[in-house]
């Protein structure tokens, strides 16, 4: 069964773009241009990877969806599933909350710029994929 | 962190003086004052007070047994460099006091002094200490400030070169088929104007709020500006099934102003109100003379506007969530534009709206004065845009 991988990002243009680029290589893809849409396509589909923008409509969103996937009981069976966070602004959490705890509590599995770079990309799902898999199993 | 209300604390003054008589005395002024006043007998101990304290000033016998007040002065600000200290001296020369003040000492109190010279030095001291507080803060705040909004342009110029790039990219690797090559390039060309959009709409704030608008004035036409303009979007809007009417005084509406400002400002005006529209909605531009000033209402019968957004329809990158699904494009700036050109010129801007049904915005301007028919200069010379 191909992985799932949901796309969270409010612009819909990166979307189809990213979309096209991992139906390319065999992942089923669902999208969601708010935080709240995609919790709610979360809860539904489990999907086996996120990737989600951090810069929505409100600049907290993508932090908010990390949380909620990390800490919160709600979530607590999607805990393993790698998240990948997603900024076309080089900072990360840690730059951005220097020195705080908030750092720690929306801190993502991965983090990635925008352009993301198609290769790094898609070698880094597979490998996500494949550990939280066979950590799950 | 506690939730209770922060009530501003009195202000502090650590006195620091071996003589009790000197320590009682300040401290009843000091109390009277309003402050909180706590005193020490050594400079040891003054310290330690210092560093539990906090205190806003220290007032500091220079000639003490132990520790000097010489000393005293530099270890207060060993612990916060802000703290003002004042020093008293008994031997007020000129070089005692210059010592005092190159450690570090804001002023000094020669002894005798009476309750309302001690008052007096409070008072600028603590002043000083306020002052520099706030500017303090203002720096922390504007900091914060700039590396926000540049963190903000940074992402809006980046969204839409980040989606050409990210479709460039794909296109780059996986095969397509002709017609879907021709779609991605489209939207990237879309993409591109949105940004060619955003850097144009900054450059017209950089030049309104410079000032540049106050030093071209010629009287200009309204009802020109806006024939011109509904001219240009005609066909535009026909493709929406949006129709475009306008309305003026026979003999015109004369503004004295920039042109190109004008021309931005109602641009922005009309194309939101074609953007914004339903089906079969219409556009009605409505220009009227009225009390010495020129008053240009643009009507739509679109989706209008909730009225908790009203407030904040004229800000800086404002965007009604609503409106998003409707238009992709616009980084929330046109209207922000039109009111930093209305307010330069001396007019207001203002809305009504109802939702489902379609706003009206209204432009008063000051008129051009009367003369009718009053020579028009050159307009090609205006660095507004």
């Amino acid at each position: 069964m191909a992985a799932k991988v949901l796309l969270i990002d409010d612009d819909s243009d990166f979307r189809i773009a990213v979309k096209t680029l991992l139906e390319g290589q065999g992942y089923e893809v669902l999208e969601a241009s708010s935080g709240h849409a995609g919790l709610e396509l979360l809860l539904q589909h489990k999907p086996d990877a996120v990737l989600v923008d951090i810069m929505m409509e409100t600049t907290v969103e993508g932090y908010g969806i990390t949380h909620a996937l990390k800490h919160r009981d709600e979530y607590a069976e999607f805990r393993n599933i790698p998240v990948f966070m997603v900024s076309s602004i080089n900072q990360s959490p840690d730059e951005r909350f220097p020195m705080s705890p908030e750092a720690e509590m929306i801190r993502p599995d991965w983090y990635l710029t925008k352009p993301l770079d198609s290769s790094a990309l898609l070698r880094l799902l597979e490998r996500a994929i494949g550990t939280s898999k066979g950590l799950v199993a | 962190l506690s939730g209770t209300t922060e009530v501003a604390p009195p202000e502090t003054v650590v006195v620091i003086d071996d003589d009790y008589a000197m320590r009682l005395s300040c401290g009843k002024i000091l109390a009277k004052m309003g402050l909180r006043a706590e005193s020490f007998d050594s400079g040891a101990r003054g310290l330690e007070g210092v560093a539990i304290l906090k205190p806003d000033m220290v007032v500091v016998d220079l000639k003490m047994p132990g520790m000097s007040g010489m000393e005293v002065i530099s270890r207060v600000h060993e612990l916060d460099p802000q703290i003002v200290v004042v020093v008293i001296t008994g031997y007020a020369t000129i070089d005692t006091a210059v010592e005092a003040m190159k450690c570090g000492a804001y002023d000094f109190l020669p002894k005798p002094f009476s309750a309302d010279e001690l008052r007096l030095i409070v008072n600028r001291s603590l002043e000083r200490r306020r002052l520099v507080r706030e500017t303090q803060r203002h720096e922390i705040e504007r900091a914060m400030l700039t590396r926000r909004f540049v963190t903000f342009v940074a992402h809006q110029l980046r969204t839409p070169l980040v989606a050409v790039h990210q479709y460039l990219d794909v296109m780059q690797r996986v095969e397509q088929s002709p017609a879907k090559q021709h779609e991605w390039l489209v939207r990237c060309l879309t993409r591109i104007e949105e940004l060619q959009d955003l850097i144009s709409d900054w450059l017209t704030l950089a030049r309104v709020e410079s000032g540049a608008l106050l030093r071209e004035r010629v009287e200009v036409d309204l009802n020109r500006i806006v024939r011109d303009l509904l001219g240009t979007y005609q066909q535009i809007a026909a493709g929406q099934g949006v129709s475009l009417e306008s309305s003026f005084p026979e003999d015109g509406l004369r503004v004295c102003g920039d042109r190109n400002c004008l021309l931005v400002l109602f641009d922005n005006l009309i194309t939101n109100a074609i953007k914004y529209n339903k089906r079969g909605g219409k556009v009605t531009v409505t220009g009227t003379f009225s009390a010495g000033e020129a008053v240009v209402e643009v009507a739509d019968q679109g989706i209008g506007i909730p009225e908790k957004y009203r407030p904040y329809l004229f800000e800086e990158f404002f965007r009604v969530p609503e409106e998003r699904s409707i238009a992709a494009s616009g980084a929330g700036l046109g209207l922000h534009i039109a009111k930093r050109i209305v307010s330069e010129m001396g007019g207001s801007i203002g809305v009504e709206s109802e939702v489902g049904v379609g706003s009206v915005f209204r432009v008063r301007l000051p008129g051009a004065g009367g003369e009718t028919g009053a020579e028009i200069h050159a307009e090609a010379h205006s660095d507004c845009r």
